[in-house]
């Protein structure tokens, strides 16, 4: 058990290296997506701040706080996606040109062996980054102070939203096991994370019902971050569950694709 | 002239006939455009909530659902997929085999779009309007306004072409046109009004996005569905900087155009 926990670590480490090297060697690629990236969440930013220069709150939020929860919302997506975005690759086409066979005859896992493939997908660092400024930003001038017991939970916080992410995307990739290409419906629920970027009182409730049972995108951001501003628990205790049953639910869906590509395989 | 349109009509049936072998896509489109419009919406409502009468901007709450709403389907009739379809063909090569074809590229592509946009209107906008339509309210146009914001939208779907044939031509010059494209996504919807409508902005960024052609795509056409312009020349100077600005775009697509092809190597035979 441990010596293939550590054959898998070592080779996840060594792959990530290889990752890495594309940075060198594809420069322009990177700078154009890391930028492309900046853009994207400085108009996000910019939009926030015209909000408010209307209204000093926003459902009950202030300003800072939504620059809080803006920030937040960026971690766990940065982290999600820095290893996991080969997924995108299994919806768009891997089954659709019949390539999927090559991770199942490798000496690993297939989800491992499929992920591998690109380990490390740096546009998340930029995500990462500028998510821990807006989170530092907003937090200092909120004057917001942590309790220990907040600070030891922040980072399982942002893990269990970055599995939350990875469960939703996997769930929908391996539905391309039926559907040839699921791309579209990846790309329908990456649109519906967005709604996690913003207060989740806003929304009709309908909306509200949706994103915390059904696509629950409402613990990646939401909870977590009402969690450390107010110290108010409310569904805090449903995001472990939340998670696990995600995960549990996206794996089975993977590995009944699985078996079902075999059958067919040519 | 007509002869020389007739040519591109396959283009535009064939790209019909690609379309509907995917009708679960519209499902799709329509689900991330509802998606879309229910963020901005019910963040701006948040806003206007509490506020009778006109508030920020002078929108009411229904006027101003009703301009996120709109803008949010305007944004699916742009996405035409021309940026996309051109940056690959360009970056594969693929072009090349267009390039024996007696016909312009360019005008093949706005010929194979025409559908896209059409079966997007018919089989996106119109659910997603009505959906909306029963959730929160909206305000209903004058006949005239409508006439207006219909001539206004045709302009704006040539604007979206325009952009998007310049997007696809950074094919040329990088292989990541995906970073290319979300930048211009963003840019684009920012600057078009889609996600602050420019009445909201503050004075110098008003200025710019009034400035920049993409004020035509979104924020144009709803000043006249909306009824908020100054009378028959206030309309009337809309739609003049919307053609100006698509005889200009035009015109630096096909200069562009002709020197890239100048400059493009294809390697096989």
């Amino acid at each position: 058990m441990t010596r293939t926990m550590t054959r898998y670590l070592r080779l996840a480490w060594f792959l990530g290296g290889v990752g890495l090297h594309r940075l060198a060697a594809y420069r322009t690629d990177f700078v154009l997506g890391a930028g492309a990236f900046l853009v994207r969440v400085g108009i996000q930013t910019a939009v926030v701040g015209l909000v408010f220069r209307q209204v000093p709150a926003v459902g009950g939020w202030s300003y800072h706080e939504v620059l809080f929860l803006l920030g937040f919302s960026l971690l766990p997506r940065g982290l999600d996606h820095l290893f996991t975005d080969q997924l995108w690759e299994l919806g768009r086409k891997l089954v659709q040109r019949g390539e999927f066979y090559r991770y199942l005859v490798r000496p690993v896992d297939p989800l491992f062996s499929l992920l591998s493939e690109r380990f490390f997908h740096p546009d998340g660092l930029g995500e990462l980054l500028v998510g821990a400024v807006l989170v530092a930003y907003a937090g200092s001038e909120l004057g917001l102070s942590l309790t220990a017991v907040q600070w030891a939970l922040a980072p399982a916080l942002v893990l269990c939203g970055a599995l939350l992410h990875t469960s939703v995307k996997l769930f929908f990739a391996s539905l391309s096991f039926w559907t040839v290409t699921s791309m579209p419906a990846m790309y329908a629920a990456s649109q519906v994370s967005e709604f996690s970027s913003y207060p989740l009182d806003i929304y009709h409730p309908t909306l509200r019902t949706l994103l915390t049972w059904i696509l629950p995108f409402a613990f990646t951001a939401y909870v977590p971050s009402v969690y450390l501003l107010t110290g108010v628990t409310g569904l805090l205790g449903w995001l472990p569950l939340m998670t696990a049953g995600a995960l549990a639910l996206a794996l089975t869906v993977w590995r009944r694709g699985v078996d079902r590509y075999e059958m067919t395989g040519s | 002239m007509t002869a020389r349109l007739r040519r591109y009509v396959p283009f535009a049936t064939s790209g019909l006939q690609s379309l509907l072998q995917y009708r679960s896509m519209f499902a799709m489109t329509a689900m991330t455009a509802a998606a879309g419009a229910a963020v901005t919406v019910f963040l701006w409502r948040a806003v206007y909530e509490g506020t009778p009468g006109r508030g920020p901007g002078g929108f009411t709450v229904a006027e101003i659902t009703t301009y996120l709403l709109v803008a949010q389907i305007l944004q699916v009739l742009h996405s035409n997929r021309v940026d996309d379809e051109v940056a690959a063909e360009v970056y594969r090569g693929d072009v090349a085999v267009m390039l024996v074809r007696p016909v312009s590229y360019p005008v093949m592509r706005f010929f194979a779009c025409l559908p896209v946009v059409g079966a997007n209107a018919v089989l996106v906008g119109l659910p997603v309007l009505g959906l909306f339509a029963l959730i929160v309210p909206l305000s209903a146009p004058r006949p005239a306004d409508l006439l207006l914001f219909a001539l206004s939208t045709a302009l704006s779907v040539l604007l979206a072409f325009c952009v998007n044939l310049l997007t696809g031509m950074t094919g040329f010059l990088t292989t990541n046109t995906w970073g290319v494209r979300m930048v211009k996504q963003s840019v684009v919807a920012f600057f078009a009004g889609q996600l602050v409508p420019i009445a909201l902005m503050p004075g110098p960024l008003a200025a710019l996005a009034t400035a920049l052609p993409f004020r035509g795509m979104v924020d144009g056409p709803l000043t006249l569905l909306l009824g908020r312009y100054d009378g028959w020349a206030g309309a009337a100077g809309l739609l003049a900087q919307q053609l100006a600005w698509v005889a200009g775009l035009s015109l630096l697509c096909a200069a562009l155009w002709r020197a890239a092809l100048g400059r493009l190597e294809v390697l096989g035979g």
